[in-house]
């Protein structure tokens, strides 16, 4: 059988943190929720009869605050995904919390759902950074959960931080990644902050209340990051994620791999069978759209060959490992040199991509700092 | 063509920019039923499609109607539109040489403006019939009276009947028509003399060759007659004559009095230039018309193919445009930065401008514009001179010994209340007043000397910013002065870019260097290393700025599987590296070429 991720979409959190520009909603009622994961759950009957040659290998719970989701609301999404599709064996079924919206009760309801890999979103762990970005939750809000899930059982934790947080000093910095390091998670995602257009943020910065952090500080952020946690026996395995060998989230593995997912829930994307599409992203037509039986896809794109290549370059090239060139020239026909003759010449001679021994073709670590650079090179307009 | 001459109107339109020339022939054309309002494509008579956004002419529209009027007779109006800017003066003139009278139509909300004042003058110099038009009188700021009064008083011309209209909403038209009939000279030609005709207008046809536009003055002329126009001395065979109506209509014969066109196989528009005199080959007139003039370009550019597009496209259609218009000249030329392109030569700068709109749009050419630039007179130490238009000809430094710059008359008409900004602006740009007249309690003439490469930058977007688009302006060349020039030169990356040299006065090297470095710093972007720009007299630095390196440029998130978002991120980031152009290490935008010469309020 076929292998297929699934991400499904939580849109709701206690409160939207200033510098989110994702699909989500501050919660009203659980009513509300409960309405929306039975039409997640209809949606994904009506997919698993549409994919019946595939058995699911990784599940996503994504938001959002999908632990903002009432136990019987959530019990009927997993419910659904196990009446109606083939699970593998080797399930990474993973699901993103919030602290405060977690307690020993649900975690021993994950555990028991079969969710085994917990994503908290801690951020940092300094009270007025917390605060300055608009999170729900205090540290000690953090602490008190995470000691929880792994009192519960929980043996593969990723911990989400975040640098370049306006007013964030190096210091800051460092004593949060320490700290989160002390803790042992098995896996840590650094993300750089980026202000988005019609966010809180996007307003206050455009007001000019604050400079967006120096280029030159980011970047020693993000290095600090990088060599600590490898310092500390972390895999450096993607341009802001580290875990302890074979912790690897899977599931996000299949975004930088060209590999098959489906999204449920509004907004969600899926690539199946070479062609990708997402969503509706109105939640009332989402829930009218599947109480219906209808199909909630709004926007499909056949990828051509020109897409798949560069698709399969530049999500690959997030990957520390890079993308192999033997399977490059396997799914294209044609080497890379032989489609980016000029670009390949440049690049290597720059020294921001580097081919290894082993036919991988990866960036440097200077490449990594202009990543998008190097990745638009490949983009075949 | 069996009407009598005395039911014969020639006459033109005159008037400021805006002022609705092109809506009330417009009106005209349809009130004499020529062209049915539906059919009637807004401003029917500017026909390409920069005329109609620009609101300006720029070729000759000539059309021929017909009239019953109210004295129960038919008359054969001849409108012959003229071009609308500075640039074309000589065009305008031409135009109503071949007239006997012209409307000279004032917006009742403006008044009298320089242009309006400038083409009164030329409509006096060929001693025209002006009959004042008071257009836009529907609008709630329309002071008819008041614009009557301006117009006896600046212009000295009888405005006491002038008609008040508005051509957009069609009121009171047909007084117009009446008044063409009654006021406007009949031709008196003498359909028995020898030929004597006057072009005022031609164009090329790609299947009869140059159509000519013009005004049978004495004599007629028709299919098979041998013709010579009398300054540039060719002689060619008449295969075709006819009217506008106002597409081109076959006539059996052209008399005295009327307008039409000719064809005679003429290949390009050089060879039957705006101004001469058709006549009969074995019977040749006497005496020329009086007026003709080889127009000559006072403003040059560099044209180049943009990073992408084939020379051999920009040479085709470079070649095309010169084919049917004689005031536009080129020669090949090599850049250092740039490569293989042309040097160019315009009338004005607005000239400059439509010919590289209708290259990019027209041609669909993707092309690059170095700085515009003037004729420099260089007197050289061995006593002899040289012209140069191209900065990067200019001889070495020591073998100089002086240097002139063409300067002109401009006449700007300002409100009395910009005046002061105005006064500014010009001794900015080098001006030195003559004098200032005050036409009335409002407005005002300044009377200037400038320099043209002064004027030729960006004086007019500045004049306007400076007046609320109040402003006008036109000028002609007075001559050469001499005059303290230094050549700027950009480099980036410590390397020279020749298509960023310029020639400016001393007194400007700093200011204006350091507005392109400014300007440059915006455009150029950031690279992975620091790129200097700095703008140079000779060796010494006149103004510097740093396009500080790029150290980050990498996105964190790719959420949820939604790469889409990413990939229309890089999409643009390659498609902004395609339309960049490399020199050196160096990557910069084609814009950057244009951005440098634009006026810039802040600045």
């Amino acid at each position: 059988m076929k292998k297929l991720g699934l991400y499904v979409h939580f849109p709701f959190c206690i409160k939207k943190c200033h510098y989110c520009d994702f699909l989500s909603f501050e919660k009203d009622s659980d009513e509300t929720l409960l309405v929306y994961a039975k039409a997640m759950a209809k949606d994904i009957e009506l997919w698993s009869e549409k994919l019946k040659d595939y058995s699911i290998d990784t599940i996503f719970f994504g938001g959002g605050t999908p632990s903002l989701f009432s136990k019987e609301a959530m019990g009927v999404v997993i419910d659904a995904i196990y009446k109606h599709f083939h699970i593998s064996d080797n399930l990474e079924f993973s699901i993103e919390a919030n602290p405060k919206t977690l307690n020993k009760d649900k975690f021993a309801f994950y555990l028991s759902s079969g969710i085994n890999r917990m994503s908290m979103g801690v951020q940092t762990l300094d009270e007025k950074l917390l605060n300055f970005i608009g999170r729900a939750h205090n540290s000690e809000d953090f602490y008190k959960n995470y000691h929880e899930a792994r009192d519960a059982g929980f043996q593969n934790i990723n911990l989400d931080i975040i640098f370049s947080i306006p007013n964030q000093r190096m210091a800051h910095w460092r004593n949060t990644v320490e700290k989160i390091i002390d803790l042992k998670p098995e896996h840590i995602s650094f993300y750089s902050l980026q202000i988005e257009e019609n966010t809180p943020f996007f307003h206050r910065f455009n007001a000019g209340e604050w400079n967006e952090i120096d280029e030159e500080e980011d970047r020693k952020m993000y290095w600090y990051g990088v060599n600590k946690l490898k310092s500390k026996g972390y895999i450096h395995y993607e341009i802001s994620n580290a875990s302890i060998s074979g912790f690897e989230c899977r599931h996000n593995l299949k975004y930088w791999s060209m590999e098959e997912f489906l999204g449920i829930g509004i907004g969600a994307h899926s690539y199946l069978g070479n062609t990708r599409l997402s969503n509706e992203t109105d939640i009332n037509k989402y829930i009218q759209n599947a109480n219906n039986k209808e199909d909630n896809t709004v926007w499909i794109h056949h990828n051509q060959n020109k897409d798949n290549i560069s698709e399969f370059i530049f999500t690959g090239l997030r990957k520390r490992r890079g993308i192999n060139l033997e399977e490059f020239k396997s799914r294209f026909d044609s080497s890379i040199e032989q489609v980016f003759p000029e670009e390949m010449a440049n690049l290597l001679s720059e020294n921001w991509i580097e081919i290894t021994a082993n036919n991988q073709m990866k960036l440097t670590d200077c490449g990594i700092d202009i990543s998008n650079h190097i990745m638009s090179e490949f983009v075949i307009l | 063509m069996g009407m009598k001459q005395k039911n014969i109107r020639n006459f033109s339109i005159i008037a400021h920019i805006d002022h609705g020339k092109s809506t009330l022939a417009d009106r005209i054309l349809e009130k004499t039923g020529l062209v049915s309002h539906r059919d009637m494509k807004e401003q029917y008579l500017d026909n390409m499609d920069i005329e109609r956004e620009r609101g300006i002419t720029i070729k000759l529209q000539t059309t021929r109607l017909v009239y019953k009027a109210n004295d129960g007779q038919e008359y054969i109006f001849n409108l012959i539109d003229t071009p609308g800017h500075v640039d074309f003066n000589y065009e305008v003139s031409r135009s109503l040489a071949a007239c006997e009278g012209a409307l000279l139509v004032v917006d009742a909300t403006q008044g009298v403006e320089a242009q309006t004042l400038a083409n009164v003058f030329l409509a006096l110099e060929e001693e025209l019939e002006i009959i004042p038009v008071i257009n836009k009188i529907d609008l709630i700021s329309a002071r008819p009276d008041e614009v009557k009064k301006e117009i006896e008083d600046i212009l000295g011309i009888d405005a006491e009947d002038a008609p008040l209209i508005s051509a957009k909403n069609g009121i009171n038209i047909e007084e117009v028509l009446e008044i063409i009939v009654k006021k406007i000279p009949a031709p008196t030609g003498n359909t028995e003399d020898r030929l004597k005709a006057l072009i005022f207008d031609s164009f090329y046809d790609n299947y009869k060759g140059v159509i000519v536009y013009t005004r049978i003055f004495d004599g007629s002329v028709k299919k098979g007659d041998q013709i010579k126009m009398m300054n540039s001395k060719k002689v060619c065979e008449v295969t075709e004559v006819g009217v506008f109506a106002p597409a081109p209509i076959p006539v059996p014969i052209l008399e005295a009095g009327s307008v039409g066109y000719i064809t005679a196989s003429i290949k390009q528009v050089a060879d039957a230039r705006v101004g001469d005199t058709i006549t009969g080959a074995d019977k040749p007139t006497e005496k020329a018309l009086p007026g003709y003039k080889k127009v000559i370009p006072m403003v040059f550019c560099g044209i180049y193919p943009a990073e992408g597009e084939k020379y051999e496209n920009v040479k085709d259609a470079l070649e095309k445009l010169q084919v049917n218009d004689a005031a536009f000249v080129f020669e090949p030329e090599t850049s250092t930065a740039l490569g293989f392109g042309y040097r160019c030569g315009f009338l004005g700068l607005l000239h400059m401008e439509i010919i590289q709109e209708r290259l990019e749009r027209e041609f669909d050419l993707a092309i690059i514009t170095t700085s515009p630039s003037v004729i420099y007179k260089i007197g050289k130490t061995d006593g002899t001179f040289e012209m140069i238009q191209n900065p990067s000809n200019l001889p070495p430094i020591q073998d100089i010994s002086y240097m002139e710059e063409p300067i002109v008359e401009a006449n700007i008409m300002v409100p009395n209340e910009y005046v002061g900004n105005i006064m500014e602006l010009c001794q900015e740009r080098r001006g030195t007043m003559r004098h200032m007249e005050y036409l009335d309690a409002k407005r005002v003439v300044l009377h200037y000397n400038m320099p043209l490469n002064e004027v030729i930058y960006d004086f007019f977007d500045a004049l306007k910013s400076k007046t609320r688009g109040y402003g006008s302006l036109d000028y002609e060349l007075k001559g050469y002065e001499k005059s303290k020039l230094v050549k700027l030169d950009i480099l980036l990356n410590k390397e020279l870019v020749d298509a960023f040299s310029m020639i400016v006065h001393e007194s400007k090297a700093h200011l204006r260097g350091k507005f392109v470095c400014e300007k440059l710093k915006e455009i150029i972007p950031r690279h992975h290393f620091s790129v200097p720009i700095q703008a140079s007299v000779g060796t010494k630095v006149v103004a510097r700025e740093t396009v500080k390196p790029l150290r980050k440029d990498v996105l964190a998130k790719c959420y949820g599987g939604d790469i889409s978002r990413k990939k229309k991120l890089l999409e643009k980031q390659k498609e902004g590296k395609k339309r960049m152009r490399q020199f050196g290490e160096v990557e910069v935008p084609q814009e950057a070429f244009t951005a440098v010469l634009k006026y810039d309020e802040k600045k």
